[in-house]
This record gives C-alpha cells, structure tokens and sequence, in this order.
C-alpha cells in the first residue's frame, strides 16, 4: 500500500437497518418494515428486477429520501434524520450528476469547499484522487468535453475524495457500452480494495452482482429475498424467484407432484426419488442437465424444439412435460438431427421450491 | 438537416410555401428598414412635396440636437433599470416557485396572468393607480404635500414607468426561467446535497449556474422589448412628461413623425436606434453568449 | 430529501405572496374601482373595495363609447393574427425543414432577423409602405429605369397606389411578419425522428400527403401553443393599430380603451368608467389564458429554445 492509498482510505462504517419502511401511504407501500446488517468494509450489490424499491433503499441510506419509519445506524451513530452531508456517505449516481459549468477539478473539490477546507489541502486531495483515477490530465475540462467513462471515474472520485465512511452507487456502469462496464467493474473492485469503504452497490444486472459483490441482498417487492455471497446464491437460491433471477439462461423450474416415494413431471414421468408427497417446484440449472439420445435410468424424455450455437456451447430448448425446459450443453454435433432427447438430472443438483411460497425446502435429496 | 437524399426534392412547391410569409416580411420588415436608412439621407416634405438628396445633413441635425441625447440617455437608462428588474424579479419568482411548496401552483398560474394585458390597458390602470390626487399613494400626499408628484417630478414618473413595464414583463421571464429551473436534473441537486450544499447554497451553486442560457435570453430579449414596449406605457402614463422627463426615443420618434411631420428626421432617429440595437444585440452574444453555453 | 429548508421555504411563500399581491392588486383595484360611482372615486380616491355601480358603468361603457365596436376590432385582428401567422409559419417552416433546398438558410436567417427589430421601432416607415403598398415596386420600376421605358411607349409611367391603412389587412399584415411562428415549428419539426419522415417516404407519400398525414395531427399543440401567444400579441397591440387605424370605428379596443383618458389636465377623469372599460378589454384575453394556460406557456417556453 503507497502513499496515495493511505491518504484516502476511509474509516469503513457498518450499516444497520432496523424495520426500516417506506409508504407513500397505506397502498402504495414501497418497502415494508427491513431488518439487514451490513459490515464495515462490505461490498454489499443490491440486486433487483426496476420497481423493486432498491433505488429507493439507497436513497434513504443516503438520506434523499426519508424513512417512513424505523432506524438507520451507520457506525453505530443513528443518522435516518440527519441531512445527506452528515452521515458520511457519498454517493455516485447514475448519470454521473456532474455539474457542467465546473471543471473537473472544481466537480470534485466542491463537497470539501462546501465542508470549509482550506484550499491547499483541497488541492492535495484531489489531486491524490486524480491521480488514482488516472484524471489528473483533465482537471481542467469541464465535463461535457469527457468521454463516458472519463465521466465515470469523475463521478468516483468526487464522492471518494471526501473519504465517506460508506459509498453508495446508484447503477453507475448502466450508461456504459459493454467493454467499457467490463473495464470499469475491474476498476471498482480495485477501488474497493484500496480504499476499503463499506459500499452499497444498487443494480439490476447479475453479472456486476455476482463479480464485485462480497454478499448480494436480492430484493423482491420490497422484501428481500435473499442476502448472502454470491456463491451460496447461485448454488442455493433461496426461493424461485431468486433461482429465476440468477443464471442465464436462468434455472428451470418445472411442477412436481411427490407420492411419498418419487417426485413426478405433469405428465408422469419420474425424475427423482424422494420422500415426499404433495405438490414441488422443482429447479435445475440448464448448465446441470446431463443430455442423451437413449433411454437410461430416471432419463426423462423431451422434445428438441431448437438450439442456439454460442460459439462455446450451446443451448437447447426442449418441451417438457408440457415447459420449455433449456439446456446448456457442450458442442454435441450429434444432437442436431435428434428430435427426441433423454435428459438426466442429477439428484444433487435439484433445487426444490414450495409450490406455494415459492421458499426453498429443506435439502430434500442432500441425504441421497 | 444535412445532404440526404431523403428530403424532397421538389423545386417550386418550397418557392410556394415560403412565399406568402417572404413577402409579408419584405414588404412589412425589410421595405421599412430600408426606407428608413434610405430617407435618412434625403430631406423629406410632408404631404408628397418631394424629396431631395441631403447626404448626411439629417444625421448633423438629428445629432447635434441636445433632445435626442437626452432621449436616447433616458432610453439607456430605461433600458438598464427597467429590464435588469424585468429579469431580476422574475427570476426570485421563479427561484420561489420552483420549490415544492403549497403556493408554488398558483402562483405559477396567476404570474401569467398579465400576458393577456395590454400594455397600454394597465398603462391606463397604472396612470390612476399613481394618480397623486385619487391613487394609492393620495393618502401619502395628504400628509407629506408633494412627495410623490409624477405629474411634475420626473424620477417619480420614470419609476411608475418601470413598475408598470416590469409588470408586464413577468410572465414571459418567469415562464422562461421556471423551465430553465425545471429542467435541471432532480440528481444534480441530490449530488450537491451529498457533496453537502444545502437548499440556500445550492441556488447560487447550482440553480443560477445552470440557468445561464435562460438568463442570457431572457436579458438579451429584455433589452430589446424595454426599448420599444415602453412607447404603450409613456403614451397612456405619462404623455412623454413631465416636461420631456420621459421622452424615450421610441416616443420621440413618434411624436417627431406623427405630430411634427418631420419624416427625415424620424427616419434618421430611427435608423439610429436600428443600429443601436442590432449592435447591443450583436454584443451581447458576443461578450455573453460563449460563456454560458455548456453541454448538460 | 432530509433537510431542513423551512427558512428558505417560508421566505418563498412571502415572496410568492407578494409577487401574486404585485399582479393581482392592480386587477383587483381596477375592478373594484370601476364598481364605484364617479363620486364616490372623487370623495375617496381608489377604491379598496366593490360598490354596487358595476353595471352602471358598463352601461355607459356600451353607450358612450365606442369600445363594443372596436372589441369586434379587436377580434378580428387578434384572430386574423393568430390564423394567419399559423398558417404561414408552419408552411415555411415545412419548406425550410423537410425539402432539399440550398436557400433554406438563408430565408431562415431573414425570417428570424424580425425578431431583432420589432414593429414599434420601424412605425414611421412602416406606416409609409402601409400607405401604398405598391411603393416599392413604383421605386423599383423608377430606380431601373423601366418606368422611362413605359412612358415612352404608353405615354405615361406606372404609379400604382393602394393604402391599406385604416383596413383590417392593414392592421394585421405588418404582425404576422414576424419570424417566431416559423421558428416554433422549426423547432418542433427538427424534435421529430427523422426516421419518421424516411418511413413516410417508404411509404409513397409525397410532400401534400406527408404534410396533411403525418406533420398536421403531431403538430397540434404547437399549433395551440402559437395561436394562443399571437392571438394575445395581436389583442394587445398598441402603437401599429394607433397610427394604422384613422377613424374611431376601425381602431382595436386596447387604443379605444387608451383614447378615453382626456389629454388635458383639467378635472380628474372619470376613472370608474374608464377602469371598467379596462376590465372590458382585458376580459377575453384574460379569460382565454385561465382556459389555455397550458398552452400559453408551453408556446412561450417553446419560441424561446
């Protein structure tokens, strides 16, 4: 760790919400009473389909919007009716929110000439941040003479060089092209590393979730879904929704019915034993589906509907027991002229959802 | 649009369309405007007595006449005071407006309200509500005799001027420059709020900054519309007095052409205003304009 | 957002409220005032509050006056203003926008130089050509020397002469020779996708039916938006109908309205009536920008981009 870092890291606070609720009034309730922990130092991605209330979330963590009720402790310091400024958080939005009549040194400078620091050391510090961020050619332009992901890293630094406690971005790689959110990711995990600010990262695409996040908080209606490492929500969805969420092509969920001895498809054929009975939503991702042309075992049988060639595998769509079931699959040259093919899902790898709640049940072929 | 062949590509049918407004404006804009710097340069009789090359005579008479000086300071003075607080009011109204309080919606509805006011109409409701003997301030000149006499003191009529004309000027302006406040992003305030600026920083941080383009417009706009929208006012309130104390150039002109009959001297006085204004303008985007052209 | 903005929100309720007391109290006043008697006015200077004399006043308005005529006046120009002005602009504007022509700049940048130097400063010679519109073109005949010619072949040169002052045309031509109107739909019509006018095309319309199919019905409320601005311009005008119109019976209802205020400084005049004759003449702009609002500001904010 060099000069430069040392002189910007922040002091990480956790974050604690205690039923925390949002309502524009009795019907239109945003978020409903939320009880979440976050660490000091935690990337936390809060993932979400639009209209899920995570925007909203990030917002009353940042205090621009305000709690219908509950607690927001960060650093142990209860802050939900305190003013943006002094809850020492900083904030990057989505489309940048640079000011265009200040130059790019001025946009960042502004919350530490605001707060009454002297100039000298204002210059000091952002010129650091520059420096880290590879601006400090540009200080001198204003933003509109920037390309996109100059603007980016602008934005990033205008909320690090105040060295918040926690830092929040609002969708911040959603304007970019693809190559350059790519690059960007790397970047912020990077910056997390050094800097080590507890973050709250809202978006509603999976694979910035699953590269940056130390735990995704899955957020549904309002309510969370799940909250745990990216690794236990791809192997351990909490519910259908999150199974759904996740993945892509995302899992595929099929109705089972259980007699007490094996689990059966819609129209009867047998894809697992187990001891159970009533109604399932079986889950299985489509990279997990073993494919052949003969019948053996619990193969089921399907038919292939069409294939989509990726280049490094392919993915299978064939009807099910009256689904679409997808499969990811290695090249199989021999499958193309095969309408009929026999899959195998493995026990182990079945996820199985209540067909009421959506929940997951208990591990119901772990003993297998 | 550029070179594409996709416009059409008809080659009379635009002739037709744009015809009837060219000619309107030929015939009413660009007709005058020459006449004007034409007959500046001929001695004018009134009633078709001829006319005959002058040179610059017109413009050694017009110019060495101490009362267009003076006019033409009164118009600049106008024109300073008045449209500095034609924009300047508006833009607190609009500031105010802007915020999201309970006024806010009618005032933005009744604000609008004079634009369907002639300027001469509350020209005529002005000259009674300033009326020394019946107005609003006779109580006022009861007590201190003389105080306020815009029939004789000339700063007290100049000054029913400009709150009548800065009345009339609102609607416009503050429409103008509350769609400017509108327009700002409702993050760039959240942003400024996070670097810690709050509602009153913010409006000089943020808000002014960014309504530049707006304010230039309204400003450059303003200069124009205080030099001419004023004759309505002078002619309903005050008649050019007292004593001559509101003659701006635009009354003069007139006065000149209409009762005086002098249309060599009118059409000089006339052509000078043209230029004055057009260079203001020129000056304008030149001086101001570049400075507040950013992209968003 | 969480902040506390109280001292900033109660400054700018006063301010509104003074601003709304800045535009209403002289409405107010002239109403009340002209609901009073000329003696009553005499006795206690401006009213503060209504009498019942309304209607008496009125009456005198609508028979003493000719200010009922000069309101139809007042229509007609405000009308005929807005009309025309939409008509024209938008068919320039379509010329200037949507065809391959390499003057098309040119004519804008003419069209958008009246807004630089409105009618009130050029009256003096507007007023000229209003005489005789065929002025220029009797110079013009003189200035080449064609005249010289046809007076030697028929005898006597051209002097055509038509006046149009003291007419309807006369008062409302010079108004829509202004280039707001084209600038409007300039504007609106560079706002549209461009694909809109390919697809169009891809669709064999030719310039009459892409004009009245597709330009027409998205231009409504543009077109609203203008007539309801130049309708208020045209009702408001003073100075061009002051010297446009000679006779009482062809001036609009605003000079109408400023002629009933005595030049001399003799008796104080009778202020009741003259404020319900205000009231009058600003009742149906007034009336139109409470129904139109929406429209009114959209064009205000529109002829400014």
């Amino acid at each position: 760790m060099n000069a430069i870092d040392t002189a910007i890291r922040a002091a990480a606070a956790d974050i604690k919400l205690i039923g925390v609720t949002k309502a524009y009034d009795a019907q239109t309730v945003v978020i409903p009473p939320m009880d979440v922990e976050l660490r000091a130092g935690e990337f936390t991605v809060v993932l979400g389909p639009s209209g899920c209330g995570k925007s909203t979330l990030l917002q009353m963590i940042a205090g621009l919007e305000r709690v219908s009720d509950g607690k927001i402790m960060v650093g142990g310091r209860e802050v939900q009716d305190l003013e943006p400024k002094r809850r020492g958080c900083a904030m990057v939005f989505q489309n940048y929110a640079l000011y265009p009549h200040m130059t790019v040194f001025e946009n960042m400078a502004y919350s530490l000439k605001v707060a009454g620091v002297r100039k000298a050391e204002r210059a000091a510090r952002v010129a650091a941040v520059a420096r880290m961020l590879a601006l400090s050619d540009y200080l001198t332009r204003k933003p509109g003479q920037l390309s996109g992901g100059q603007r980016q890293r602008v934005a990033i630094g205008r909320a690090i060089v105040r060295e918040p406690n926690v830092l929040l971005f609002d969708e911040p790689l959603s304007n970019l092209d693809a190559q350059l959110r790519h690059d960007m990711r790397v970047e912020l995990s990077e910056l997390h590393r050094r800097i080590g600010a507890t973050s709250i990262f809202v978006t509603h695409d999976q694979v910035e979730a699953m590269t940056l996040a130390d735990r995704i908080l899955i957020l549904n209606k309002g309510r969370i879904e799940q909250f745990d490492t990216p690794k236990a929500i791809y192997h351990h969805p909490a519910s259908v929704f999150v199974a759904k969420f996740i993945g892509a092509p995302p899992m595929n969920i099929l109705p089972v019915t259980g007699d007490g001895s094996v689990l059966r498809l819609a129209d009867g054929q047998i894809v697992a034993e187990a001891r159970l009975t009533g109604s399932y939503q079986l889950g299985i991702r489509p990279e997990d589906i073993i494919v052949g042309i003969k019948a053996d075992g619990h193969a089921v049988r399907a038919v292939l509907r069409f294939r989509e060639d990726l280049g490094s595998h392919s993915v299978l769509a064939a009807d099910l027991a009256g689904s679409v079931i997808r499969i990811a699959t290695p090249f199989g040259a021999d499958l193309i002229n095969q309408p009929e093919l026999f899959l195998n899902l493995p026990a182990a790898r079945l996820h199985l959802f209540d067909a009421e709640t959506g929940r997951a049940t208990c591990r119901a072929f772990a003993a297998q | 649009m550029s070179s594409d062949s996709t416009l059409f590509s008809n080659r009379w049918l635009p002739v037709l369309l744009v015809a009837p407004m060219m000619l309107l404006i030929a015939l009413f804009f660009y007709v005058p405007i020459f006449q004007a710097f034409y007959w500046s340069f001929f001695l004018e009789r009134p009633f078709g007595g001829g006319s005959e090359f002058v040179g610059l005579d017109n413009f050694a008479r017009v110019l060495a006449d101490p009362e267009f000086w003076k006019a033409g300071w009164r118009t600049i003075i106008f024109m300073v005071t008045a449209s500095s607080l034609a924009v300047l009011v508006p833009l607190i109204l609009a500031v105010a407006a802007d915020r999201k309080i309970r006024l806010s919606l009618p005032a933005r509805n009744v604000l609008v309200w004079p634009k369907g006011v002639a300027g001469a109409s509350i020209g005529v409701v002005f000259a009674f509500i300033f009326n020394p003997f019946v107005g609003i301030l006779a109580p006022l000149n009861s007590i201190f005799p003389g105080i306020w006499a815009p029939g004789i003191n000339g700063t007290d009529a100049f000054i029913t001027l400009i709150a009548a004309h800065v009345w009339g000027g609102i609607p416009f302006n503050f429409v103008i420059l509350l769609a400017g406040l509108q327009s700002i992003p409702r993050t760039m305030h959240q942003a400024a709020a996070m670097d810690g600026a709050g509602p009153w920083r913010r409006i000089f941080d943020v808000q002014l900054p960014l309504i530049m383009p707006q304010l230039f417009l309204t400003l450059v706009l303003e200069f124009t519309e205080s030099v001419t929208s004023a004759f309505a006012l002078i002619d309903t309130i005050t008649n050019g007095g007292p004593g001559g104390a509101t003659t701006l150039l635009v009354y003069k002109i007139y006065m000149d052409g209409f009762s005086g009959y002098d249309l060599s001297g009118a059409s000089t006085q006339t052509a000078i205003l043209m230029v004055f204004v057009i260079i203001l303008t020129a000056a304008q985007f030149i001086f101001l304009g570049r400075r507040v052209n950013y992209e968003r | 957002m969480v902040e506390n903005a109280r001292s900033l929100n109660i400054i700018a309720s006063l301010i509104l409220v003074v601003g709304m007391i800045y535009i209403l109290g002289p409405l107010y006043l002239t109403l009340s005032t002209a609901s009073q008697s000329y003696e009553f006015m005499l006795r206690n200077g401006l009213a503060w509050y209504p009498g019942d004399q309304f209607l008496a006043n009125m009456a005198s308005i609508f028979t003493e006056t000719r200010i009922p005529i000069q309101m139809l006046n007042s229509m007609v120009v405000a009308f005929s203003n807005a009309a025309a002005t939409c008509v024209l602009s938008f068919l320039s504007a379509y010329a200037i926008v949507y065809f391959r022509i390499r003057w098309a700049g040119v004519v804008f940048a003419l069209i958008l130089a009246t807004i630089m130097l409105p009618l009130d400063i050029r009256v003096i010679t507007t007023y000229q050509v209003a005489s005789n519109i065929f002025s220029p073109l009797n110079a013009v005949l003189d200035a080449t020397g064609l005249n010289g010619l046809i007076a030697g072949i028929f005898g006597t040169p051209v002097q055509l002469e038509l006046s149009v002052l003291n007419t309807h045309f006369g008062l409302v031509a010079p108004l829509v020779a202004h280039g707001t109107g084209t600038f409007l739909f300039r504007q609106f019509f560079l706002t549209l996708p461009k694909d809109l006018f390919k697809a169009a095309r891809m669709d064999g319309a030719g310039p009459t039916r892409f004009l009245f199919d597709i330009l027409l019905p998205l231009s409504r409320t543009s077109f609203a938006a203008l007539f309801v601005l130049t309708f208020l311009s045209g009702w408001t005008q003073y100075l061009w109908p002051l010297v446009g119109a000679s006779t009482p019976d062809m001036q609009t209802a605003v000079v109408g309205l400023a002629r009933l205020v005595p030049d001399s400084d003799g008796q104080v005049p009778d202020f009741p009536m003259i404020m319900a004759g205000a009231v009058i003449v600003s009742i149906i702009p007034l009336a139109m920008i409470a129904l139109l609002q929406r429209y009114l500001v959209q064009g205000l904010v529109l002829s400014e981009k």
